[in-house]
């Protein structure tokens, strides 16, 4: 007997709530959106059937308020409930208190999400599974554990330190000598403490000009644990990635493998079940991949595996999440296709500093090859308490060449933003970087290239030119003649 | 039909001057798209009106087109938001037969302080002309050195000219020895044209026919252009003189754009000339069709025009030049003091005999600025009797006693000492020789008295006979470049750093506008770009990039708190405007300014205030150098804040879980004695570095 899904509560908002709710549709499935104060008229509540408010604008009040969450998914009779990234979405705690109220939990088991939420016990468990791991040491909180571990292990500088729980790029910070290590230290824990409320710290050796790669599993209830191939994420800036493709052009067909299959040998020993990805350090001068952690929900970049396999991973969550057994086999899954992805931040793309307000102008990129995972409408108000994603777009071709090719396209004559500043002009540079194009990178790739990058932004663009004279009129319309004419 | 095209750019200006020499008669060159709007219209005549006429120019045989320089240059930076880059490209790519010209400062090109020669060759390499006419308010030959070299070096035509008045002192000698020095400049009279400039509009036909026939005499093969202001309504016989004695080239208008001050009718002149057997190079049918054209658009203008309407004979005294007409008529009006121009005007006619220049720009300015003050000051001291008293004094000294000094009475000296006590810098740096020698000489030493005080013997000391050109080190132009990057946050253009050049606070307020408003300027409809739409329902069609837009007004609400929110319908999408009046409350956010207050570093929430060592900070307390003194999160990052010194904190000026602004002032510390002695190794203060 399957369980009933009919009407989903998505705990969470903007992409990933959108994102959901679009699968939701597809399947005739109502929809229940919770919102913090300032997101009362935020995208994932106009299109949900059913809205709740949650608390006010910080995220510990709303959305990560268990209490309210659950209170709203049983006011609304939901049957499930879909964290989507970020927020809840590896929280045990809440995973359990969901399937305490009676609610089907789409994601993995708590059980999972606790095991690899420890980052020092997935590596136990990697380790276990004859997956290669990067020397660090666990349970931080002085320096002098650090500077001890250094020693005797002889690690040289750079490290990384990172929250036990952390994920999605945020509480981790890079230290270079011996004086940084008080002040990141100190940051990771409160941010660790803060956002993931576990301020447990660990220490790993830095893999200098390493990539990141990934592969993203699914398993269902009945034992089979499938992967859909990997994942590139190698350009990132502060550790968030900003543009991913699938497959990855930094592997051959002998590592793909290896990489694939170590990455389903340590989901099955977890017992893992739904979406998630194992995620990889690749050490490609050595030809080497490190074990990095799994993250144990739905990711930001599953779309461009969407693409490149014809499958709905949402979908099919929902559909593990029931108790059905997934629908195909290892032996099915056959990519056909490149597909890239970029990350549209409201970000400033010189500095990163995060841009809010209200988006007074949008066009989405259109047209074929093209997919866009919006999270905001025009018009619509960025508030300045999450993330700053706003929109993801996608472009597929039949090979890397062809899919940037498309996604220039859409970057430079499609996409127009106006309101807030965006990584726009930023993605765009780096997609027509020679190394880029010629797929030679490592994570450092923006902070080595950042001047030459910022150097070329700037596109002018008819419509855009045309609305400043509008603009004018508008102006002096409403003004009369100004005194300096 | 016939074809009028006799010169055309890219030819040699050994050819185009002989070809001009070899014409019956004479021919014309139009100042329409300079001068003539310059004069009547406060500059204010918009290249998408002027433009029309260029088809017409493109056949009508034309010696050339002044469309660049003079004024024309900084107001359309300034009130009609145009670049002369782009006229140029316009008119270019509209007229591609007619040599178009500009018309420069000799050292100062189109801004009004004198450049080191690095600067003029550089800024004259970039500009695409064909005639360079070149004038020196000072009728310094000198002065043109550098910009005569560059022009000709480059194959374009240079046409030095010389400032014309009529003087005493102005005697056909003095004119032919500038001319023996512009000719030895130029390495002979094969590869110029001398433009006599009667900026004032004052020579009388006789003076000018004599002039002109003096020249001749001398110089048979130099070709000769007569430019000449209509303001004392002699323009048309002047002209005729001009021809008769042997000018080849006279300025020329649409009759139609004709008022009072800028150059005369192009058909009158034409027919005028033929009349009294001298051929006129011309396509009438074109020139007639200009003259049409103009009255479809000129009547959007008439606001520009001069309040001060009529001919004025009067010029012949005062000797205000037509281009400076409208302008100062316009400060004056701005300024209040509209009722006194009569006095101004009578008291520039004393003031040109006592300091000897020649009234253009920027002497002109000198002239008016220094002359309107005076009379403004005995205005506001004495009233109209005040006024009455300056003039009655200045013509006892000037007619009566011809200027001798010691012979005015004890307390008329003392009056006189006062004239220029408060005159501007620029008046000063002129009788100090800043601009170059005046023509004349030097004005007698009660004038440094009354400019300097006691000092007045030092600076005469200090005066200097040197060309600029050899008293301006050259300027590093990559420092200027890097300092408008700064300011308008990109690499400008090549054409946005000229302008940068010749009027820094002018050009960049330009560049932003045009960063916000795109080319407005250039595609509006003039009574659009003037008045927006004015109701409901009105619309605007135009052709932007190649391709139709129309913009339709829905409506405009009213104003709430500071704000009006229009609607237009762009191309068919309805988009609402908020618009911000001058009653806008502006939400004042206090910005970090110099070391002691201490910025956001970004946008964000300031959750901390205080370290989680030391817990919250409070106004008191002594912070050191890098700690930590408040974080801010944004977007799931904390940034922290540290202090950039040892010191204490006087005002902590945000609230705890407050949004803040990049830049927004967080703090402000107080390092003194006492907190310099309690943290010692704080002696490096002053090289760090603090936020924004």
């Amino acid at each position: 007997m399957y369980k009933n899904i009919e009407k989903v509560l998505i705990a969470n908002r903007g992409v990933p709530a959108v994102r959901i709710m679009h699968t939701c549709r597809d399947r005739k499935i109502k929809t229940v959106a919770v919102y913090s104060t300032p997101d009362r008229l935020a995208q994932h509540v106009v299109m949900a059937d059913t809205a709740y408010h949650i608390g006010s604008a910080l995220p510990s009040e709303s959305y990560l308020n268990f209490d309210n969450i659950i209170s709203a998914a049983l006011q609304a009779k939901a049957d499930a409930v879909h964290p989507g990234w970020g927020f809840l979405s590896e929280n045990d705690r809440f995973a359990d208190r969901v399937i305490d109220a009676g609610l089907v939990w789409i994601g993995p088991p708590p059980e999972a999400i606790r095991a690899m939420g420890d980052k020092i016990q997935a590596k136990k468990i990697a380790v276990r599974c004859n997956v290669p791991v990067i020397p660090g040491i666990s349970n931080v909180t002085t320096e002098a554990e650090i500077r001890k571990w250094m020693e005797e292990d002889a690690v040289d500088f750079p490290i990384m330190i990172k929250a036990s729980a952390s994920g999605g790029g945020k509480g981790m910070l890079k230290a270079e000598n011996n004086a940084q290590i008080p002040a990141a230290l100190a940051q990771v824990r409160s941010e660790a403490a803060k956002f993931f409320g576990d301020d447990t710290v660990l220490v790993e050796k830095y893999i200098e000009r390493g990539r990141h790669i990934e592969v993203q599993i699914i398993a269902d209830f009945h034992g089979q644990v499938t992967h859909l191939c990997e994942r590139e994420c190698t350009i990132q800036r502060r550790n968030q990635k900003i543009i991913e493709e699938a497959p990855s052009p930094s592997l051959d067909e002998e590592l793909r493998r290896e990489l694939c299959s170590a990455a389903v040998r340590l989901m099955q020993e977890i017992g893992y079940v739904s979406a998630g990805t194992v995620e990889f350090l690749f050490d490609s001068s050595k030809r080497k991949f490190y074990f990095l952690e799994v993250n144990t929900r739905l990711q930001v970049e599953h779309g461009i595996t969407e693409l490149i396999t014809g499958l709905d991973i949402v979908g099919i969550m929902i559909d593990v999440a029931a108790g059905k057994p997934l629908p195909f086999k290892q032996s099915d899954i056959r990519p056909n296709r490149w597909a890239l992805e970029v990350r549209l931040n409201a970000e400033d793309p010189r500095t990163f500093n995060p841009s809010f307000g209200v988006i007074s102008r949008l066009y989405s990129p259109q047209g074929p090859a093209v997919r866009i995972s919006p999270g905001l409408y025009e018009g619509a108000d960025i508030p300045p308490y999450y993330d700053s994603l706003i929109m993801l777009i996608m472009a597929t071709g039949a090979d890397r060449e062809d899919a940037i090719r498309v996604m220039d396209r859409a970057i430079s004559k499609d996409l127009r933003i106006e309101g807030v500043k965006t990584l726009a002009p930023l993605l765009l540079s780096i997609i027509r970087h020679p190394k880029f194009i010629a797929g030679e990178f490592s994570t450092r790739f923006i902070e080595e290239h950042l001047d030459e990058l910022v150097s070329k932004f700037i596109e002018k663009d008819s419509e855009d030119e045309m609305l400043k004279v509008a603009r004018y009129v508008a102006e002096i319309s409403a003004l009369g003649t100004p005194k300096w004419i | 039909m016939k074809n009028y095209i006799f010169v055309q750019p890219g030819l040699t200006p050994a050819e185009i001057v002989r070809r001009v020499r070899s014409l019956k008669g004479v021919c014309l060159s139009t100042t329409s798209l300079r001068d003539a709007g310059q004069s009547d219209y406060k500059n204010r005549l918009r290249i998408y009106d002027l433009k029309t006429l260029a088809p017409c120019y493109n056949q009508m045989g034309l010696f050339s087109a002044e469309c660049h320089g003079g004024a024309r240059w900084h107001v359309g930076l300034m009130n009609r938001k145009e670049s002369p880059f782009e006229e140029l490209e316009i008119l270019r790519s509209l007229m591609p037969d007619v040599l178009l010209k500009t018309l420069i400062r000799e050292t100062s090109l189109w801004g009004y302080r004198p450049y080191p020669p690095n600067v003029i060759k550089y800024v004259v390499s970039q500009v695409d002309i064909d005639i360079w006419r070149c004038f020196s308010f000072l009728n310094d030959i000198r002065n043109m050195r550098m910009a005569a070299e560059t022009v000709m070096s480059r194959g374009k035509l240079f046409e030095p000219a010389i400032c014309f008045t009529q003087a005493d002192w102005a005697t056909d000698d003095y004119y032919l020895k500038l001319v023996k020095d512009i000719v030895a400049m130029c390495g002979g009279t094969d590869e110029i044209i001398l433009d006599i400039k009667d900026m004032a509009g004052v020579g009388s036909p006789r003076r000018i026919g004599s002039l002109v026939d003096a020249i001749k005499q001398q110089y048979p093969d130099l070709v000769i252009q007569y430019h000449r202001h209509t303001t004392d309504g002699l323009a048309l016989p002047a002209l005729l003189a001009a021809a008769q004695a042997g000018a080849k080239i006279l300025d020329v208008e649409e009759d139609s754009l004709a008022r009072f001050y800028g150059q005369p009718p192009i058909l009158a002149v034409h027919a005028y000339l033929e009349e009294f057997g001298i051929p006129v190079h011309l396509n009438r049918k074109e020139a007639e069709a200009a003259v049409q054209k103009v009255r479809t658009w000129i009547r959007h203008y008439e606001w520009a025009e001069s309040p001060f309407k009529g001919f004025d004979h009067h010029v012949v005294y005062h000797r205000m030049p037509g281009g400076a007409f409208p302008s100062s008529f316009e400060q004056a009006e701005n300024g209040d003091f509209l009722h006194l121009m009569p006095e101004i005007l009578t008291l520039m006619s004393y003031y040109n005999k006592i300091i000897r220049y020649f009234d253009v720009t920027p002497g002109s300015q000198i002239t008016w600025v220094t002359c309107s003050s005076i009379v403004n000051k005995y205005m506001k001291e004495g009233g109209k009797s005040g006024v009455k008293h300056l003039l009655a004094l200045m013509a006892r000294f000037v007619e009566d006693k011809r200027q001798d000094f010691s012979s005015m009475e004890k307390e008329e000296q003392e009056e006189l000492y006062q004239l220029f006590r408060s005159a501007s810098g620029d008046f000063k740096n002129l009788i100090l020789g800043g601009y170059g020698r005046l023509p004349m000489g030097w004005p007698d030493d009660w004038v440094y008295v009354s400019a300097f005080g006691e000092e007045w013997e030092d600076k005469i000391k200090e005066r200097s006979e040197l060309s600029p050109l050899d008293s301006l080190a050259d300027e590093s132009m990559e420092k200027q470049k890097r300092t408008l990057a700064v300011s308008i946050g990109r690499e400008p253009s090549e054409e946005e750093f000229i302008l940068y050049l010749m009027h820094p606070k002018d050009a960049l307020q330009f560049i932003q506008f045009r960063d916000m408003y795109g080319e407005a300027p250039l595609v509006l409809p003039t009574d659009v770009w003037l008045e927006g739409l004015r109701k409901p329902g009105g619309k605007v069609d135009f052709e932007f990039n190649g391709k139709p837009c129309t913009i339709e007004l829905l409506s405009v609400g009213g104003e709430h708190d500071g704000y009006i929110h229009v609607v237009m319908s762009v191309n068919n999408k309805t988009r609402v405007y908020k618009v911000s009046t001058p009653r806008a409350k502006q939400v004042e956010i206090r910005m970090a300014k110099g070391p002691l207050e201490i910025g956001a570093p970004i946008n964000g929430n300031l959750w901390r205030i205080g370290n989680p060592k030391r817990g919250m900070l409070k106004v008191g307390d002594i912070v050191h150098q890098g700690e930590e003194i408040a974080s801010i999160e944004a977007m799931k990052m904390e940034n922290a804040v540290t202090a950039p010194f040892d010191a204490q904190i006087e005002e902590i000026c945000v609230k705890l879980n407050g949004i803040v602004q990049e830049g927004q002032t967080l703090f402000v510390l107080r390092q003194d004695d006492q907190t310099e002695t309690q943290s010692p190794g704080s002696s490096t203060v002053i090289d760090t570095p603090w936020p924004g």
